[in-house]
């Protein structure tokens, strides 16, 4: 793991003092390591051979099968794909499978991955079983706030809200753990937002940095550009209809909005974290272009279209109403 | 694994039961009295005791001991079969699993077999508000008029979801939510019996923490409790992501002194030595609602030091609650959206740099009233004096006049004349040419052109495009009998004709100079 000590470090004496709870709820961004923790808390619990008590050896069979989530006293529940739904089925499904005792673990898991995409019936389902579990039975849920979940869900959970790293432990852990060079570590660390999931992704995939490096060049010139040219963008990326079309433009979305967070933080003089670092003088020029009132406007807005897309809001108009208030900026 | 406190500690006996004596009362009557109904329905928000007072009650109603005041006696065989959860007439279904019509028919085709053991068969039906439609109407008859052995309990959070035809045949029960005080009391109780070892500030915050859930607040201690050691204020802060309330006080300085650099610096040094940014924005509004308390004389209901409270009293003078307010509002949103989950931090940072920039700009509209107030004074004393200033500076601007851009030689009579003609004429070629010439002015002549002004590119790219100019010059051709080119621009004034106090990146403007809109009222 990288970083969450704090949290290693609760499970451990939880299991240490063998008062394990039966529920736990994993909060935080996606890629901050929700299910990575839950997933070491079910070794650790389940070692044949443990180091010390709580550290697992990651060596034995089972230790490599809950690695993989493959595991025979592992029940793996979440929505078919992200953005998808987690529906009442499963749960009942997994419910079945958690009445019967352990096959060869200690203790059976129940995962439930993304619980905030499960619908209102699936999350009343589990309540029960989540109060009073059956014996031998961990249930572990992760989530993105516990505010996205039912209040009475919330309250039945060990919560554990894993937060973003500072750079400085992201980077430092990239640097030892996966042995990335300094440079590159600290701008991962960065452009990852303190999230070591996102991070290692990035560095796995180089493609996706690239993917970034265009969404950026594509907003910096969208701001230049005028009403015209923003409206023929929109089109011509519109006549190629695709299958992730949404997820793609709420991504799109959320990385202008990382650019707008950094020209906020430029205006209000509080640059130590700033997320695209290597766009440092391009965002300060926005900055200085643009006023606080006109940033707070343009973030919200975005936050907006972010939501009436996840909504499932007619794709075209909302971009379209977005950048038809979007600044113009010429810089 | 151990049991978790909350299932540990569910009461056993009636004056176990937390917080809920009105309920617990009528309920002991009923039993002592023998009056117990056949059907009940207990609401009330989570961790309130719904289901405990439920078990409560089966227990009760089947409990051997004589004397039906002292049930339950927790000694009897069916006290300690349902205590170790293995009675057969205490049948508790969970109606959010078991949601359909056949649960609620196979419900109906055994309530008619006579109890096993006890005196009467109890169904506790838990988060009832999952039922379909279709069950609850299923559940209707039986509901009304059970066979004599049964009793029903139907417990939920959310009362509303729940018919009316099923809530007039319940006895109902509203749970209310745990006074602090109780709460603090019970936690009190378990530390002791737990041998935990817990200073002395921390039981108040964690059931301020729990906001009336007695099972909040004891998986909070259960957490706690988990750690080795004593169980101190700050490690309840840190697995909470609660802030000191030091941090609290000085982001409150930055924000009266309208310092968004130091304040933003605050926010993150918080956040990274583990606060968490939704938890902080509540602390802040209740922070500000101490203020208001301050502020409306009833600084005594704030709960905290008295050296906090003075630094309080120091705030609240610098700001007037109309402000305090706005501002509160705006870090009640912060706290209460579920978004920007992928960024967590901006929420917060956003309610802070508006709340400073409400401050400033209020800050700044007092100092002008105040001088505005002093201008008159000045101007009572020398009248006329401030007259001629007047004037003079009303002369001393002249009115902005756009230039156009190109110079032209005026539009010759006959198309000024037949403008109409033209382009009603244009219709028979196309409709949107006409369309298009309705949205622009001719200008004049300009090197033997024909010069059309569109207020916006938008529409100007469009008369470009297509056949538009072909079918003006063609319809010019029939009523003057002249071949005159012709050429498109944008007229630049377009900036200017958007009025005052429109934002200029703004939906409106945008219509305006885009899409040739024009301001008619405002409101």
């Amino acid at each position: 793991m990288i970083g969450h000590e704090w949290a290693v470090e609760l499970l451990q004496s939880h299991i240490a003092h063998k008062r394990i709870k039966h529920a736990y709820l994993f909060t935080g961004p996606p890629g901050v390591g929700r299910r990575t923790l839950a997933l070491h808390f079910s070794q650790a619990i389940n070692c044949t051979q443990p180091l010390k008590p709580g550290i697992p050896c990651g060596e034995c069979r089972t230790c490599r099968q809950f690695e993989h989530m493959q595991h025979a006293d592992l029940s793996l529940v979440q929505a078919s794909e992200i953005g998808g739904t987690l529906k009442v089925e499963q749960i009942r499904e997994v419910q079945r499978a958690i009445s019967l005792s352990p096959y060869e673990a200690k203790y059976r898991i129940a995962l439930f991955l993304r619980f905030d995409e499960a619908n209102i019936n699936a999350s009343n389902a589990l309540l029960k079983v989540l109060e009073e579990p059956p014996a031998s039975t961990i249930l572990l849920l992760t989530a993105e706030t516990p505010e996205s979940l039912l209040p009475t869900i919330v309250s039945r959970c060990e919560i554990l809200r894993l937060r973003p790293l500072s750079f400085e432990t992201l980077s430092a852990g990239l640097q030892n753990m996966a042995s990335i060079p300094k440079d590159n570590a600290n701008f991962l660390a960065h452009i990852s937002q303190g999230r070591p999931g996102t991070a290692l992704t990035l560095y796995k995939d180089p493609s996706l940095l690239e993917r970034r490096q265009e969404i950026l060049d594509l907003h910096f010139h969208l701001l230049r550009a005028d009403t015209i040219e923003r409206f023929n963008y929109i089109k011509t990326r519109y006549t190629k209809k695709r299958e992730n079309f949404r997820i793609e433009f709420i991504d799109n979305l959320q990385v202008w909005q990382s650019v707008w967070r950094d020209v906020l933080l430029f205006q209000t003089k509080s640059t130590e974290s700033i997320i695209n670092i290597d766009h440092n003088e391009t965002i300060h020029n926005i900055a200085a272009k643009m006023t606080i009132e006109k940033s707070l406007k343009f973030i919200s807005d975005l936050d907006k279209s972010i939501q009436y897309l996840d909504h499932y809001s007619n794709l075209r108009l909302t971009l379209e109403v977005l950048i038809m208030d979007m600044p113009h900026i010429s810089f | 694994m151990s049991q978790s406190l909350y299932n540990k500690w569910r009461p056993k006996t009636w004056d176990e039961v937390i917080g809920q004596d009105h309920i617990i009362q009528t309920l002991k009557n009923a039993v002592a009295g023998e009056r117990v109904v056949h059907a009940y329905l207990f609401a009330g928000p989570r961790g309130t005791g719904k289901t405990s007072t439920a078990r409560l009650l089966a227990k009760a109603v089947n409990c051997l001991d004589e004397d039906p005041a002292k049930r339950p006696c927790n000694a009897c065989d069916h006290c300690e079969a349902i205590n170790a959860g293995r009675f057969l007439d205490l049948i508790e279904i969970d109606a959010a699993s078991n949601t359909s019509v056949d649960d609620v028919r196979d419900l109906r085709d055994k309530i008619n077999f006579t109890p096993n053991q006890g005196r009467y068969k109890v169904y506790i039906i838990d988060e009832v508000h999952m039922l379909s439609t279709a069950a609850f109407n299923a559940l209707l008859k039986t509901l009304e008029e059970p066979p004599p052995h049964a009793i029903f309990i139907l417990a939920t959070t959310e009362v509303h979801k729940i018919p009316a035809t099923v809530l007039s045949r319940c006895q109902r029960h509203e749970f209310r939510r745990i006074p602090v005080r109780d709460i603090v009391q019970q936690l009190e109780r378990m530390v002791k019996a737990e041998n935990l070892d817990v200073e002395e500030e921390t039981l108040p915050f964690l059931a301020r923490q729990a906001t009336g859930s007695l099972r909040d607040a004891i998986s909070l201690l259960d957490q706690l409790a988990s750690t080795e050691g004593k169980i101190t204020l700050a490690g309840a802060q840190a697995i909470l992501g609660t802030a000191t309330g030091e941090t609290v006080i000085q982001l409150m300085e930055s924000l009266l002194e309208g310092d968004t650099a130091s304040g933003m610096e605050r926010i993150h040094q918080a956040l990274d030595a583990g606060s968490d940014p939704r938890q902080f924005a509540r602390q802040i509004v209740d922070y500000m609602r101490g203020l208001l308390l301050i502020l409306s004389g009833n600084a005594d209901q704030i709960n905290a030091t008295g050296e906090v409270r003075s630094r309080m009293a120091a705030h609240a003078l610098k700001v007037e609650p109309r402000i305090i307010i706005r501002m509160l509002q705006i870090f009640n949103r912060a706290a209460s959206e579920a978004r920007y989950a992928w960024q967590p931090a901006l929420p917060l940072e956003m309610a802070f740099v508006e709340s400073v920039m409400l401050f400033n700009q209020e800050e700044v509209t007092l100092i002008e009233k105040k001088e505005a107030a002093k201008d008159k004074e000045n101007e009572a004393r020398l009248p006329k004096k401030s007259n001629q200033t007047l004037v003079s500076n009303e002369k001393g601007v002249p009115a902005k006049k756009e230039k156009p851009i190109i110079e032209t030689d005026p539009l010759p009579e006959n198309i000024k004349k037949n403008w109409d003609e033209i382009r009603s004429k244009t219709r028979a070629y196309d409709p949107i040419t006409q369309a298009l010439l309705n949205s622009c002015k001719p200008l004049g002549i300009y090197h033997g052109e024909l010069i059309l002004a569109f207020v916006s590119d938008v529409l100007r790219v469009k008369m470009e495009q297509g056949k538009h100019i072909e079918n003006t010059s063609e319809a010019l051709q029939e009523v003057i009998g002249e071949t005159i080119s012709i050429r498109c621009i944008t007229t630049a004034s377009e900036r200017s004709r958007i009025p005052d106090g429109v934002d200029q990146d703004g939906m409106v403007a945008t219509a305006v100079r885009d899409l040739g809109a024009e301001v008619v009222d405002s409101q």
